[in-house]
């Protein structure tokens, strides 16, 4: 038994050593120097050391603000998109409404354009309605967007629920309001978190909807703010880096916390 | 009692399953299911037909469009880029898509069980999932440079002959960009398959290993099948995002060096961003939609009637 | 289900009919640009800027807050990552209420911006700027008599070295093609690679440089002014003539020269692996500041003697948007910024490394710089570089056509066959 362990752990821990490498080089550039860089090259071994870079990157680099935009932008559209998301997928999955198998794939294929294709249109509407370059114009942009697929993704594992559980309520004189908050959700639970957790870091990242949907400097999230750390010629590769660590803690701490969800116990195993 | 979830082999008697899916449908859930279809329709809906309706146009961007009917779509199948692009494209569906399902699948079954350390381990399969593109794009240019760690590593085994400028060179340029994209994928589908087998009863596991079964048998037997709503959307996952890949390849080469690694979406960023031809851009993009559509459609309508019976 | 399955596609081709027929009213809302005349409000001036390297966005931000500072019109600077800046200009132009200024250069998408109507004439502030040369001027104008832009600083393009390496090779700077490619051919001796390059990750259009000057000292730049605006086909013999050339010095080529980005080919020479590197002034941004002093230059070496000596100086400068409600307001930043303490304000907080287009102005008065401005103040005619002065749009063709060269210049009929229809696609859209 130990042996089996041990061997876990030696593969297990080698991936994760393999798969982390390329963003420990990310931290060991933003300990570094400009002038290191420019002089050693980015490959090289660190000469320097200086966190110097991590107090650019969120001063100068407007990393706070951009960081508050970003939540400011998804912690709603990832509560707002698995809501709808979640109700859609109910009536879907749990109901026989007509040529709902056409429906699903009709909002997944809202997914299957490409975004690129889009940007232009929906800047345009934005413009229209009068919400262009303000945060809620991309709260509704990414949470129009990401609708088809969340709701697939959510109908699937809602179908795989036992109809029994379902008509034991309806008998008992439930509505499917109640169903849905009582029963269905709290089952999906591994499926929501696990979504939550994409969904989140879909939307913290985005940088294309947000690029066409906002366009002063200060109300721009992370990613496009790292972006423009860049320059037009040279850029300060340490600052990025810095911003770049900087941007990925909420990320990892979501997926850290939500972990968790995934391995709490189903009800499904109870049903016995 | 063990067999509650769906088992292919044990079918419900007939009448009673035809009652079940005539249940009437409460009124309430017209606005559980037409609320989001509203406003995926006015945010996605509205301007994907502006979208279908620019690629019989010709516009850049500014001046007023005007119309070809069907010309750029004919100038697309004429177009020896689109075509090689097509191509690629096809190639990085099955390598990116099949290695990211089979890698992302391995990692889930490994990374499964609870114990120590292994919240660590999916954490750290998910961080280049979550970690700006900008700086790790970078990094990985850095590694694939002909002095870059790459080659260094080679070297250093001896296997000089391999030694290639990995992003610069036509012919390994598209494979070299697979890996950075792979790396960021895997554990993405693995997180899928995690909350797919979370859902898996396991009394069947145990039912099984009463039966003798072995750890093969049980995850061709047990596993497999139960996974199978799972894979309907692991499959549709890896298809629109290989179809729509395209931030690791622009950032790595942008579809470089001459358009060897030129994807159909990279292809169709260039020629709206940069060649200022929206409408030809928007017949890309079309079919893209098509080419993704189709695929998915094909899947899902054999997996629901495979459903129904 | 059959029948549910056959009433949805029908409605499915119902609902594609109606696209296309509703096409029209589409049309009118994606690609809509109003028009009309703009009244006139006040308020402070917005300056959408792409300069967002450090140094630059000091520099503009120090360059308003002057203007601010005298107490008359205000302006405020909003500043976006350079490729965000690019892809959404066109954007930026049509929507309802554009910002009122950009930061960008003159030439051909300028002019197509022009003949839209989009761009606010500046004559008046050109009234202004008399002592500016008239190559600025014409460089500045639409082509039909309007000014359009208003140049601020513009820099050089030069073969960059470092003098401590040059000395312990015991080499010079040549004058001459052939003294150029003897030099090359000494540092090769030595285990260098001559000439560096960095026109692979990010950056092919590096390689563009290597063209437009051979372009330039062998054709001419009228030549190639008119083959960059589309007049002159890429298969032209003339145009053979450039790669032949080019042939001459490809085997001195770095040859990672693809395959490294700008900056890493910057340390690459710094690191004295290479010997030389066709870059813009912008070079010495990238260079750790305690080498800088190490930095020089020579001229791109003169090939035929009998052509007027070019050189290629891109301009950066302002425009200003045809519906800006703040006109008079913008018209007042644009002539501070024309003036030589505005130029001087800007070039004091920036890296130093840019030139002044005010004739009056100082520069920062380094010797790479006085070197600089006189490199260009000495040339007969100044071009700006090959997206500048044919388009963005055409610059992916030379990066897949130049690039393709450098690695395969055997392929040179095919490469300049798929350069001209692919150039052609441009022009013709």
């Amino acid at each position: 038994m130990k042996r089996r362990t041990f061997a876990f752990h030696a593969v297990a821990g080698t991936l994760s050593v393999l798969w982390l490498l390329p963003i420990a080089l990310v931290l060991l550039t933003a300990i570094r120097t400009f002038d290191d860089i420019a002089g050693n090259g980015l490959g090289a071994l660190p000469d320097s050391f200086s966190l110097d870079s991590f107090g650019e990157a969120w001063n100068a680099g407007g990393q706070s603000q951009a960081m508050l935009n970003s939540l400011l932008v998804t912690v709603p559209t990832v509560l707002l998109s698995l809501a709808l998301a979640a109700a859609a997928a109910f009536a879907l999955s749990r109901y026989d409404i007509p040529f709902r198998r056409a429906i699903i794939l009709l909002m997944l294929a809202g997914n299957l354009l490409p975004p690129q294709i889009l940007l232009v249109p929906v800047a345009k509407l934005c413009e229209l309605l009068g919400i262009y370059d303000t945060l809620p114009a991309l709260i509704v942009v990414q949470v129009g967007f990401g609708l088809g697929f969340y709701t697939f993704v959510l109908q699937g594992f809602m179908r795989a629920i036992p109809d029994e559980i379902q008509q034991a309520a309806t008998i008992d004189g439930a509505g499917p309001v109640t169903i849905f908050w009582r029963i269905i959700l709290p089952m999906t639970r591994p499926a929501l978190a696990a979504l939550s957790a994409l969904a989140f870091t879909w939307v913290f990242n985005d940088l294309l909807w947000a690029i066409t949907v906002l366009r002063t400097g200060t109300v721009m999230p992370v990613t496009p703010a790292l972006l423009g750390l860049q320059g037009q010629y040279v850029s300060n590769w340490n600052v990025i880096a810095a911003g770049s660590v900087i941007a990925a803690i909420p990320t990892v701490a979501v997926f850290l916390r939500f972990q968790r969800h995934f391995i709490s116990g189903l009800a499904i195993g109870a049903v016995k | 009692m063990a067999t509650l979830t769906a088992s292919p082999t044990v079918a419900p008697p007939p009448n009673r399953a035809r009652r079940r899916q005539r249940r009437r449908v409460p009124p309430v859930l017209l606005a559980f299911l037409l609320v989001p279809i509203a406003v995926e329709a006015f945010w996605v809906f509205w301007p994907a037909l502006q979208g279908f309706w620019l690629s019989l146009t010709n516009w850049d961007g500014v001046s007023a469009p005007g119309f070809v009917g069907l010309g750029n779509f004919g100038e697309l199948f004429g177009d020896p880029i689109f075509r090689s692009s097509a191509l690629n494209t096809m190639i990085w569906l099955l390598l990116f898509g099949g290695l990211s399902a089979i890698g992302g699948l391995g990692l889930a079954l490994l990374l499964q069980r609870e114990g120590r350390g292994v919240g660590f381990y999916r954490a750290a399969l998910f961080t280049p999932v979550v970690f700006s593109l900008v700086a790790t794009s970078l990094i990985w240019q850095a590694l694939y440079q002909p002095d870059g760690l790459l080659n260094k590593v080679l070297g250093g085994l001896g296997l000089e002959s391999w030694q290639h400028a990995w992003l610069a060179d036509p012919d390994t340029a598209l494979y070299a960009v697979l890996v950075p994209a792979l790396w960021r994928q895997v554990g993405y589908v693995m997180v899928l398959y995690l909350a797919g087998l979370k859902g898996i009863d396991p009394t069947l596991f145990e039912a099984a290993k009463i039966d003798g079964a072995g750890r093969w048998q049980q995850f061709r037997f047990v596993t497999w099948p139960q996974l199978r709503s799972v894979n309907s959307v692991v499959l549709s996952v890896i298809v629109i995002d290989s179809l729509r890949s395209f931030d690791v390849v622009w950032a790595m080469t942008k579809g470089g060096p001459y358009h060897s690694s030129e994807l159909l979406s990279t292809y169709m960023y260039s020629t709206a961003f940069q060649s200022l031809r929206l409408g030809y851009a928007s017949a890309l993009a079309v079919v893209i939609f098509v080419l993704a559509f189709g695929v998915i459609v094909a899947y899902l309508v054999r997996a629901f009637r495979e459903d129904d019976s | 289900m059959s029948i549910g399955r056959r009433r949805f596609l029908r409605n499915v081709g119902l609902a594609g009919l109606g696209a296309v027929g509703a096409g029209p009213l589409l049309n009118a809302c994606a690609t809509s640009t109003s028009t009309g005349a703009v009244t006139q409000t006040g308020g402070a001036v917005t300056v959408q800027s792409n300069l967002s390297a450090p140094a630059a966005k000091t520099a503009i931000e120090a360059l308003v807050k002057g203007f601010n500072d005298r107490k008359g019109a205000t302006a405020s600077v909003n500043t976006v990552a350079s490729e965000t800046f690019r892809t959404q200009l066109p954007s930026y132009l049509t929507s309802a209420n554009p910002p009122d200024t950009y930061t960008w250069y003159p030439g051909s998408l300028l002019s197509g911006y022009a003949e839209k109507g989009l761009l606010l004439d500046v004559g008046d502030v050109w009234q202004t700027m008399g002592n500016y040369s008239d190559a600025f001027r014409t460089l500045s104008g639409d082509g039909r008599g309007k000014q359009i832009f208003v140049p601020t600083t513009y820099y050089w393009w030069g073969m960059f070295y470092r003098k401590s390496k040059f000395a312990e090779w015991g080499v010079t700077p040549p004058r001459n093609w052939t003294e150029f490619l003897a030099l090359c051919k000494t540092l090769q001796g030595k285990g260098i690679a001559p000439i560096g390059l960095g026109a692979g990750g990010n950056t092919p259009w590096i390689a563009s440089g290597w063209f437009d000057y051979l372009d330039i000292r062998i054709n001419g730049a009228p030549f190639h002014r008119d083959l960059l605006a589309g007049r002159k086909r890429f298969d032209d013999p003339k145009v053979k003539n450039v790669f032949a050339t080019w042939k001459e010095a490809l085997p001195y080529f770095d040859p990672n020269g693809t395959a490294v980005a700008f900056q890493d080919a910057t340390t690459s020479l710094l690191q004295g692996n290479t010997g030389m590197l066709l870059i813009g002034a912008f070079f010495a941004d990238s260079a750790p500041k305690d080498i800088l002093g190490d930095v020089d230059f020579f001229q791109f070496p003169i090939i035929d003697p009998a052509v007027p000596v070019a050189e290629e100086g891109p301009t950066d400068g302002f425009f200003a948007s045809a519906r800006t409600p703040r006109r008079a307001q913008v018209s007042e930043f644009f002539k501070y910024v024309a003036t030589a303490a505005g130029q001087e304000l800007y070039i004091e907080n920036s890296t130093g490394t840019v030139l002044p287009t005010n004739p009056d102005a100082k520069d920062s008065g380094t010797e790479l710089v006085t070197k600089g401005r006189k490199l260009l103040q000495d040339a007969k005619e100044l071009t700006q570089f090959f997206n500048r002065d044919s388009s963005d749009a055409l610059q992916p063709t030379a990066d897949a056509a130049l690039v393709r060269f450098i690695q395969s210049p055997n392929e040179i009929d095919s490469i300049l066959t798929d350069w001209q229809s692919a150039a052609e696609k441009i022009w013709n859209a």
